[in-house]
């Protein structure tokens, strides 16, 4: 019975599963509706999704999407089975990396010359969220002159901003309950129960992987710097290092003979069905694993600058 | 024969009993298994147990039950009510698997197959006259698969029986036919009156004998395949010639439990292709390693978008 299902692309839909604050969909007390605009993101430096809610809040677009998922709704069905989420986020995250771009300059700028985006024309209107004005003293110094505005970006304020982010996070997280601990994680089994062992390192380290999210790779180590947290020093990726090939001046020759392999009684055999146990293990979450295959090379020696 | 318990609720199994004769609580007893519908991708499967004391066999041959194959309808339902006017030594239980028991039972993760399906059917009948207190000694049973297997199995569940599995069972042993007429009698009846669940308005009961084989069969699951649902539940969905059907005119349906192999998998799992190792790591190193999302998102599966 071997049925060949094709996956097609999905279709353009006109419908979403949305989770959102009524205050941010609410079309009937404000003049703008909510409106969904495509902003730079500060962390990946491409286009992602946001929403300017009609309470004038911005919101970032987190869909929760697993394969194999589909929506029953009133009497359609939905192929797409994502569920939208719409959370406020501080407009402070998408100011920053204008103001840390115009910052090297070193002058004080004025705000609406120092947001703009020729690829996200809409992040102008990053400036009219609320508390955008009254809190960017945060992340920059103020001047005024002659009645205007003028900004530059600052560091150490904006490192001392992330941190309290960090540690507003951190006890968000305690209060939640979610498992910041090291560890082998399961796809199908999500800790709820607290890791008892989990110190406070464990706390930071995870809520500033979270912030880091919001923020340029650059600042992220800047900021794991100013928590005085060590780097870790993480295996490379999965691949072993490819051995290397003394060089000689002699022709290359084949080692071995591999044309046996291409005759024709040497025929591909169709793969095997794995078992139920090889499938779940298969399934597991192997980030931070080390490969098999890399305990068996040689140590990368770490060399200090 | 009453089933109005099966109809108020057709989507699952339901056990029909006989009144227990008193004999059978004192006298040695004899029971036979057989089934009616297991071939049929329409309508229940039914599993009928017969039991009477070992002394009063021959007043069953008496009332010349034969294999239920061999007789019309109209037969069957005249021997049903003999034995029925037998009551008196004469005891009778039935199990009917809803075909949505069927389906869901065949196609559930972990596979539960109509053999398996079959065996514990007959299993949970006899163990179900032990418990009313018929005192069984010789169980004799119609095959489901090899015989010897399966007399195997019967005889370790149930220590204390003969047991007998034969092929063709119910045309050696009268009280082997006379489960056959019971459980074929509830088939019909259960198929004849079967009540949809589903909102089909006025059904068009002209389906044929219920065979794969039967074009009437065939025609009534065209006309009643749903493009999204596939088929009332009056439809076993295990079956090869449903499945075929909705695989040619229904929606197509992905389940995480679907077997894929080949590249495609791989492709969907993620995993490299053993070529990708010996080729050179394309372009520079730390420029492949693109962006990863923090582990509190991966674990949610939580994604940002970057379009609608």
């Amino acid at each position: 019975m071997a049925t060949k299902k094709k996956h097609t692309p999905n279709t353009q839909n006109d419908s979403w599963v949305v989770i959102a604050a009524d205050s941010a969909i609410d079309t009937q007390k404000h003049d703008s509706g909510p409106a969904f605009v495509k902003l730079r993101n500060p962390s990946t430096d491409s286009a992602s999704l946001y929403m300017l809610g009609s309470d004038v809040q911005l919101y970032e677009v987190k869909a929760f999407k697993e394969d194999f998922h589909s929506w029953f709704i009133g009497q359609t069905v939905q192929r797409d089975g994502r569920l939208l989420y719409i959370t406020p986020v501080d407009p402070l995250f998408l100011i920053l990396p204008y103001l840390m771009k115009s910052g090297k300059e070193g002058k004080f700028q004025r705000l609406d010359q120092v947001v703009m985006d020729e690829e996200f024309p809409a992040c102008s209107r990053l400036l009219s969220c609320t508390r955008s004005l009254a809190s960017l003293h945060h992340i920059a110094e103020e001047k005024e002159v002659g009645g205007q505005k003028f900004h530059r970006y600052s560091q150490e304020r904006t490192m001392d901003w992330l941190k309290k982010k960090v540690e507003r996070t951190v006890t968000a997280l305690k209060k939640s309950n979610v498992s910041v601990g090291e560890g082998v994680k399961s796809a199908t089994y999500v800790r709820v129960k607290q890791d008892s062992d989990a110190n406070e390192e464990d706390y930071l380290r995870y809520a500033h992987g979270l912030i880091s999210e919001y923020i340029s790779g650059d600042l992220s180590k800047a900021l794991l710097g100013h928590l005085q947290l060590p780097e870790l020093t993480s295996p490379k990726e999965t691949e072993p290092p490819s051995k290397k090939r003394k060089l000689s001046d002699k022709p290359v020759e084949a080692g071995e003979d591999y044309t046996k392999f291409n005759s024709a009684d040497f025929a591909r055999k169709p793969p095997k069905k794995m078992t139920a146990a090889q499938k779940t293990l298969a399934k597991v979450d192997k980030t931070g694993m080390k490969t098999m295959a890399s305990f068996f090379s040689p140590k990368v020696k770490t060399e200090n600058k | 024969m009453d089933l109005g318990e099966f109809e108020a609720d057709n989507s699952v199994s339901c056990r029909l009993v006989s009144e227990i004769p008193q004999i059978c609580r004192t006298e040695d007893c004899c029971l036979g298994i057989d089934e009616a519908g297991r071939g049929p991708v329409l309508g229940p499967m039914v599993y009928g147990i017969c039991y009477c004391p070992v002394s009063k066999k021959e007043e069953l041959k008496d009332l010349k039950v034969a294999d239920s194959k061999t007789l019309t309808e109209a037969e069957r339902e005249n021997l049903f009510q003999k034995l029925d006017e037998a009551r008196s030594f004469v005891g009778w239980a039935l199990q009917i698997l809803s075909p949505n028991t069927i389906s869901t039972s065949m196609l559930q993760r972990a596979k539960y197959n109509l053999n398996s399906l079959s065996h514990d059917a007959a299993i949970g009948l006899v163990q179900y006259a032990l418990d009313s207190g018929v005192q069984l000694k010789e169980v004799f049973v119609d095959t489901v698969g090899p015989a010897e297997k399966y007399q195997e199995k019967l005889s370790q569940r149930f220590p204390g029986l003969e047991v007998t599995v034969r092929p063709k069972a119910d045309s050696l042993f009268p009280i082997v036919s006379a489960a056959s007429i019971c459980a074929k009698v509830a088939r019909d009846h259960a198929v004849k009156g079967w009540n949809f669940m589903e909102d089909l308005g006025d059904v068009d009961t002209d389906y044929g004998s219920g065979y794969p084989n039967d074009p009437k069969t065939k025609a009534w699951l065209l006309k009643y395949l749903d493009p999204v649902f596939g088929y009332p539940q009056f439809v076993r969905f295990s079956w090869s010639t449903a499945q075929t059907l909705l695989d040619g005119k229904a929606a197509t349906v992905h389940w995480d439990d679907d077997e894929e192999d080949g590249e495609k998998a791989a492709a969907r799992q993620n995993n490299k292709s053993m070529l990708s190792y010996f080729s050179r790591a394309a372009g520079g190193n730390d420029q492949s390693s693109t962006h990863q999302t923090h582990r509190f998102f991966t674990e949610r599966r939580l994604h940002s978008l970057d379009a609608l």
